[in-house]
């Protein structure tokens, strides 16, 4: 009775897309979307019935997420789904699917379990990583609490019996945009590691399990972060890969890395609330070392991770969606205008986006259930490859995934972290 | 466990191949467990081309509705012709290009052959309107079969993935005999014997630009430098 309250309540309530949504809606369509999945491996096996419970349980909490996309005259919006689900699914080979119009009751979200492993898929437009990771951890909790255990509300675990705050629903962006925008150079063209490309819908997933004392002991020889390293090897065989094609011209490598800025202006937002820098090397100046590499990205990220350019770029974006000549044009027309930009900001001058949403955190009671922890970002936007990492306890986990049949870059990559010494276990969706 | 000689890393258990370089997994004492699950499921999902079906339900719609209005139109006016046939034709014939291929994945060979019988046919209706079954006979007809023996050439051996050299050296030898054919059914349906006039020049033109692209193709040096000064 009381949900029932509760959905009828929130049929006057509807959400503006926040800047990083306005993009992600975009480039929508039945053929591609964002979409990116986070995995726990439990310790037992998953038990479908009470995980389905738990989802039933834990949607309602989370406003921003029961919800669908609808198209306005000017612009998207999101306005509560009240379908039944999402239901939990079993668990498929070809992950991050998009995202369709009138399938599966219009839910932006989805569930799987597999032996293990419980998945979530979230769509973009949605939340970031940190936001749907919010969920999932309370998800986990509830689950484990049906399942008998006590699980305390700390931690990053939402209060279940607290309705959501106005807080974890705000577009941050728009607190945060300030007076001064900055204005981004004319973007230059990156290399693009492509490939020959798989059938529709195919997503080549290698996930390799790192110990993480070991790798930050690497990272802390070259004073550099754990994401800092990796993306330097990111780098370094990326180049090398240009290096071996062999033509006369070369383009600089770039990686898109985006920024969780909760972590610089204070937010309980659980939807968008990212921006992405983007280090590069230029081969032209000559054969970078690794270490050389690692020592670039390193200063790059000091220098350009700061809290005022963080916020003059936030206001760029801002104002550009406050735009009154963007704002007029109907949807449809506005949409291959924003998609272009898109991929003349975002695809064009990147090489391969990498992502570390860092260590997941739990309360310590929930922490003898979860083995470890997954993460894919879903279909690349192009035939390219995309990397991704989450910790958990001692496990570094780091995916490459994309649509294209080639797998040098998570061979060298791998393999490049065998050579400097760290031990990898690896594991792949690939058919053998 | 074992892991993998070429790259060093860890396999899972159930691994028989290495994932990043399918070395195939041999370990004496730690055999490839067949049994327990793999880390991952292996059953694919199928996704729907829902989108293509979509247009192509659109298109048909569209042109449907085209076609009945002017065959509506035309018991009105001027029904002393036929003339929506011109149109209902056309419209067909712009069915036939656009819809089969968002369908189905109709082999290229196949699909031209379609087209080119599409446009025939077409041609057909507007002879059978004029009166001019002559002329579809003596000269539509080679023309059109010419056009589809070549269309089918082209489709044939531009499939399986031939080098850009190659694919310009085929389309351009075949554009110029094929300019050649037309010239020659016309000369002999206007005055019943052949005079080669312009389209000697086309299939010498057609032929300056073949002989050095194959010179390239069989040099490999020269390919080479080709390859990398018109890579796109
Ligand atoms: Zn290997």
């Amino acid at each position: 009775m009381a949900s029932e309250q509760q959905s009828k309540s929130d049929k006057s309530k509807w959400y503006r897309l926040d800047n990083a949504a306005l993009m992600y809606s975009a480039i929508q369509r039945n053929t591609y979307s964002a979409v990116f999945r986070f995995s726990a491996v439990m310790t037992g096996k998953v038990n479908p019935d009470v995980l389905q419970r738990a989802i039933a349980l834990t949607i309602p909490r989370f406003p921003t997420f029961r919800v669908k996309m609808k198209r306005g005259v000017f612009w998207y919006y999101f306005e509560p789904n009240d379908a039944p689900g999402p239901f939990l699914k079993a668990d498929i080979s070809n992950f991050c699917q998009p995202m369709r119009a009138k399938e599966d009751h219009d839910w932006l979200i989805r569930f799987f379990y597999y032996e293990n492993r419980i998945s979530i898929e979230c769509f973009h437009a949605l939340a970031d990583g940190a936001g749907a990771l919010t969920l999932f951890r309370t998800l986990l909790a509830v689950y484990l609490r049906e399942l008998g255990y006590r699980i305390p509300a700390e931690c990053g675990v939402c209060d279940m019996s607290a309705s959501a705050s106005a807080a974890e629903q705000e577009d941050a962006y728009q607190r945060y945009a300030g007076s001064v925008a900055a204005h981004g150079g004319i973007p230059r063209k990156a290399y693009s590691a492509g490939g020959t490309p798989e059938p529709f819908y195919t997503l080549n997933v290698t996930m390799g399990l790192i110990p993480l004392d070991a790798l930050a002991a690497k990272a802390k020889e070259q004073k550099v972060s754990v994401t800092e390293y990796l993306a330097a090897a990111l780098i370094y065989v990326l180049l090398e890969r240009q290096r071996r094609e062999g033509f006369q011209k070369k383009l600089p490598v770039a990686l898109a890395i985006p920024i969780n800025l909760r972590g610089w202006f204070p937010s309980d937002t659980l939807r968008n609330f990212i921006l992405t820098v983007s280090p590069s090397v230029d081969p032209n100046l000559g054969d970078y070392t690794f270490e050389e590499i690692v020592t670039q990205v390193h200063h790059y990220m000091r220098l350009n991770v700061n809290r005022k350019l963080l916020q003059a770029r936030l206001t760029g974006n801002v104002r550009f969606q406050r735009n009154r000549l963007l704002q007029i044009i109907p949807c449809v027309l506005k949409n291959p205008i924003l998609g272009f930009c898109y991929w003349f900001a975002g695809v064009y001058p990147v090489s391969a986006t990498y992502t570390n949403p860092g260590a997941f955190t739990v309360p310590t009671e929930m922490q003898p259930h979860i083995q470890r922890m997954e993460v894919i970002l879903g279909q690349p936007y192009g035939n390219r490859v995309n990397c991704a990492s989450i910790s958990y306890g001692n496990v570094m986990e780091l995916t490459i995934a994309g649509n294209i049949r080639e797998r040098d870059i998570e061979r060298e990559l791998f393999r490049f972290l065998v050579r400097q010494g760290l031990k990898v276990k690896m594991i792949s969706n690939r058919e053998e | 466990m074992s892991y993998c000689v070429n790259c060093g890393v860890e396999l899972d258990e159930t691994a028989g191949v290495c994932p990043l370089c399918e070395t195939q997994v041999y370990h004496p004492r730690y055999p490839v467990n067949h049994t327990a699950s793999k880390p991952f499921p292996t059953n694919r999902a199928e996704v729907s081309m829902a989108s293509r079906r979509e247009v192509a339900l659109l298109i048909t719609v569209m042109f449907v509705s085209v076609a009945l209005c002017c065959g509506l139109l035309n018991l009105f006016l001027r029904t002393q012709r036929i003339w929506s046939l011109y149109i209902i034709g056309a419209v067909l014939t712009l069915w036939v290009w656009s819809v089969p291929p968002l369908l189905k994945n109709i082999p290229l060979w196949f699909r031209l052959f379609l087209d080119v019988i599409a446009v025939g046919t077409y041609v057909f209706l507007i002879a059978v309107d004029l009166d001019g079954i002559n002329w579809f006979m003596g000269l539509a007809l080679p023309i059109l079969s010419l056009l589809m023996a070549v269309m089918l050439f082209l489709g044939i051996s531009m499939g399986g993935g031939r080098s850009i050299l190659s694919g310009m050296t085929l389309v351009i030898g075949t554009i110029g005999v094929f300019l050649f054919g037309v010239e020659l059914f016309i000369d002999f349906w206007i005055t019943g014997a052949y005079h080669p006039t312009w389209s000697i020049a086309v299939l010498a033109t057609s032929a300056a630009l073949v002989v050095p692209l194959i010179v390239v193709r069989r040099v490999p040096n020269l390919r080479e430098e080709a390859r990398r000064r018109f890579h796109l």
